[in-house]
């Protein structure tokens, strides 16, 4: 297998883990979440600290991802959840403006916009994860393992209650579901898991800094769940696959360099767009007789 | 009047919206085992009233007891959790979901719908599922919609959506359940599939409060009837008396 | 004390800037139930009009605003008519919506990265840039204009919602959709005319920021996060709660500069945000949110 390869299935490996936490909360719970990115950089700093400043291996540093990510996702979902309506997408559009700038700002821990380098390649089972067909292997049983989580949850009553509350969270509360502690709990596993693909990346690159986590990568997070389809758990994975491959087409087009990255977002962007008029169930959802 | 002690009791309850009085000093009794009629004309106030007694609206004052417990204040879920479930004028179901999985949500799952013990108890989860699949097919079977059962709600008809919204609160074990004009909409031979199965929910033992607008369903329907006019209880008493009452059929036609 | 009436005064001025953006913004919000977040481009847009028209046309500065806010509002009018109320009668749901806006948002502020490059474009405001001393304060004739604009925008926008028959129909729409379809008003109609309003309304705000440090691309992002935080803050469907939480916001974040360092300024704003929500989410002056139209 070339490098090149084994790079791309990383990258899938760990958008999978994103974009499927994502869809989580989109699609299942029908809550909208412009954070992803920076819950995706939570995890990314928060595993690259704990394995720099204090020594934790691999497995310590995904558990702490996965709980800081929970705290943050709690600390803006539970005053914003409580109400109904649209709280939530501009508590989660605040939460990334404002993590991006702890993470540009707060220079004694993260170093800024220098970032932190050196980041520990992870030890699994004594054997070091250190040539990308290693990381292949490991990318993708982390994000076969979130991939099953997500199935048990949403395949199970509590899925159940998840989708009842996105139709009509009214009847839910009639048939006595906890809509706000609904709502809450996936929001905070949404994003502990989110946290985990920030972790995986962190001791794949080994060096992270501010720019990874903008808006624009929650943008681009959200158009690989579009892309493939916020019905099935599987949509996202189809999306990573599609979308990842993008930046490598595009090098084909010789596009200039100071151009690339716009030219990019409004791929994106125009994705989104085309999408919700032709085909919003995405490319693996049934598509919806359209009604009035 | 029944000598059995009351099992919800309904009292001064008020609510203002604005400058306008919905609800304004409701007091009244819901019987046990029978069913009570809450009639009147539009605008009376009879959902309002619904949508206090199950905590989707807070009163401004008064009580509302159900078996002893104080329900004002309490949020939607748990007077559910106390026995006390309504269905709505609109449905409400969850169309993109099938006619089962409408009832499951109304079957107790807590296993399931736990997160912890979802994954640490797996083994648990799996036996409750299973009970609670077969206790949903046991209640489409009570109100005939088993052959529906993985169709989708919103596949149904009319007639057949007003029973699975019936369906999916019995599914809950609660011992009163609010009907919101379970007749209306409803053509002749449908209502010959609604009006009795509502009887069948009182020989099954629980006690009915429903928001009937059709005067002449009442007397079949109810076995207590009580009066709301512009937020206040006009009349309570038998159905036969209430509904031969020429002042308060003026007041109904003429409003 | 001198460095805090200087805090207050910059806090005025940006306050105004919010809350021309909120105005704009929260009266799109109350009326269409759209998470607009191409607002932000709009505002973008606006600025870049004003440096075309100014820089590339020759227009003379008042001429080259005034038609900027048209063709803003323009801008904002097409968005509703060519996207959203396609979607709508394709029966998309609210999300969907909200997904459109935020591809549009994307789309156009990096159209205008390539075809302007990031870097600020700027303007001649002439004497506009002279600065004006009052006591300790320092502030210049474009900052005075800014404050002058909110409140002449805030009151042209609230007589005309209160007195004209248009501006009726909207605040029908804006309180009841049913009730108002059922009077005979063409919704339809009261949306486009709402987004060329709530457009027209922001511009300035995008003009104003572009007259003083330049037009960049990709500044509408955080003006329509914190105009949809200035709306919640005052209350959804309230017009003088849109002003009132735009000019709060605005003292808020330079006042917290005065103890605080000043890139912490949005964590400032969004933390009081989340707090406030916590203790009264219907804002200043909102509607006790009533759980439901059952």
């Amino acid at each position: 297998m070339p490098a090149y390869v084994a790079h791309y299935l990383v990258m899938v490996g760990i958008y999978t883990i994103l974009a499927v936490s994502l869809n989580l909360l989109v699609g299942y719970a029908g809550i909208f979440s412009l954070a992803h990115a920076a819950v995706y950089g939570i995890g990314a700093y928060a595993s690259a600290l704990v394995a720099l400043k204090l020594g934790m291996g691999f497995w310590g540093g995904l558990v702490v991802a996965a709980v800081a990510g929970a705290c943050a996702a709690a600390l803006v979902g539970i005053p914003s959840l409580r109400v109904a309506g649209d709280y939530y997408i501009v508590a989660s559009f605040g939460l990334q403006v404002v993590i991006l700038t702890v993470f540009m700002n707060w220079t004694d821990l993260t170093n800024g916009h220098a970032g932190l380098a050196g980041i520990p390649r992870p030890r699994v089972f004594g054997l070091v994860i250190d040539n990308p067909f290693k990381y292949v292997v490991l990318s993708l049983a982390l994000a076969a393992l979130t991939y099953a989580v997500c199935r048990r949850l949403t395949g199970s009553a509590f899925g159940r209650t998840l989708r009842a509350v996105r139709e009509d969270e009214i009847a839910a509360q009639a048939t006595g579901k906890n809509v706000v502690l609904v709502k809450i709990v996936i929001t905070t596993i949404s994003s502990a898991l989110g946290a985990l693909g920030g972790s995986l990346y962190a001791h794949y690159i080994t060096y992270i800094n501010p720019s990874s986590f903008t808006l624009d990568e929650s943008i681009f997070i959200t158009s690989l769940v579009i892309l493939g389809g916020t019905e099935r758990l599987a949509g996202p994975v189809v999306g990573a696959f599609i979308l990842l491959a993008v930046p490598e087409a595009l090098k084909f087009l010789a596009i200039p360099d100071t151009v690339a990255a716009p030219t990019r977002q409004i791929l994106y962007g125009g994705l989104l767009i085309l999408f919700m008029f032709v085909r919003p169930e995405g490319i693996l959802g049934r598509a919806r007789a359209k009604s009035a | 009047m029944t000598s059995t002690a009351p099992i919800m009791t309904i009292e001064k309850v008020s609510k203002s919206f604005g400058g306008i009085h919905a609800v304004e000093e409701c007091s009244f009794e819901v019987p046990p085992g029978l069913i009570t009629g809450l009639i009147g004309p539009n605008g009376a106030g009879k959902t309002t009233v619904f949508n206090l007694i199950t905590g989707f609206l807070r009163a401004d004052g008064g009580s509302i007891r159900y078996k002893g417990e104080e329900l004002l204040g309490l949020p939607p879920h748990q007077v559910e959790a106390r026995g006390v479930v309504r269905t709505f004028q609109h449905l409400r179901l969850w169309g993109k979901m099938t006619v089962l999985e409408n009832v499951l949500l109304g079957c107790r799952t807590p296993l399931g719908e736990n997160v912890l013990t979802l994954f640490l108890r797996p083994g648990r989860v799996r036996v409750e599922e299973a009970a609670a699949r077969e206790r949903g097919m046991e209640v489409l079977r009570f109100f005939a919609l088993e052959g529906r059962a993985h169709e989708l709600a919103e596949d149904l008809a009319y007639p057949e959506q007003k029973l699975l919204s019936m369906a999916r609160i019995f599914a809950t074990d609660a011992e009163i359940l609010l009907l919101d004009e379970p007749t209306s909409g409803l053509d002749t031979d449908s209502l010959q599939k609604i009006v009795p199965m509502v009887r069948r929910l009182v020989e099954h033992g629980k006690t009915v409060l429903l928001i009937e607008h059709n005067m002449e369903l009442i007397s079949h329907l109810s076995d207590e009837v009580v009066f709301l006019h512009q937020g206040r209880v006009m009349a309570r008493g038998r159905a036969e008396q209430i509904t031969r009452d020429p002042a308060l059929t003026e007041i109904y036609f003429g409003a | 004390m001198d460095l805090v009436l200087q805090l207050l005064a910059t806090g005025l001025v940006v306050g105004s800037l919010y809350a021309l953006c909120s105005l704009g913004w929260g009266l799109i919000y109350g009326t269409t139930l759209h998470f607009h977040v191409a607002h932000g481009a709009v505002f973008a847009l606006a600025a870049y009009y004003a440096y075309v028209g100014q820089k590339l046309l020759h227009l003379p500065l008042p001429v080259a605003v005034a038609a900027a806010v048209l063709a803003a509002a323009a801008t904002g009018l097409l968005i509703d008519l060519l996207v959203y109320q396609q979607l709508e009668k394709r029966g998309a749901f609210r999300t969907s919506i909200f997904i459109s806006s935020l591809g549009l948002l994307i789309v156009l502020e990096n159209v205008l990265a390539i075809v302007f490059t990031p870097d600020p474009m700027r303007m001649d405001i002439g004497a506009l840039g002279t600065a004006v001393i009052i006591g300790p304060v320092f502030l210049t004739y474009l900052h005075i204009l800014t404050v002058a604009l909110a409140v002449a925008g805030y009151a042209v926008l609230a007589a005309f919602l209160k007195w004209s028959r248009w501006g009726q129909a909207i605040r029908a729409v804006s309180s009841s959709p049913e009730m108002a379809r059922t009077v005979g008003i063409n919704l339809g109609k009261v949306h486009l005319l709402t987004y060329a309003i709530g457009s027209a309304i922001s511009a300035p705000a995008g003009i104003l920021v572009a007259m003083d440090v330049g037009a960049e691309p990709f500044r509408g992002t955080r003006f329509v996060l914190l105009a949809s935080v200035g709306v919640i803050m005052g209350g959804i469907g309230s017009i003088p709660g849109a002003m009132l939480g735009g000019l709060f916001l605005g003292l808020l974040e330079n006042l917290g500069i005065w103890k605080l360092p000043s890139e912490w300024q949005s964590a400032i704003s969004f933390g009081v945000f989340l707090v406030f929500i916590l203790v009264r989410p219907r804002g200043f002056f909102g509607r006790t949110i009533h759980s439901a139209e059952i």
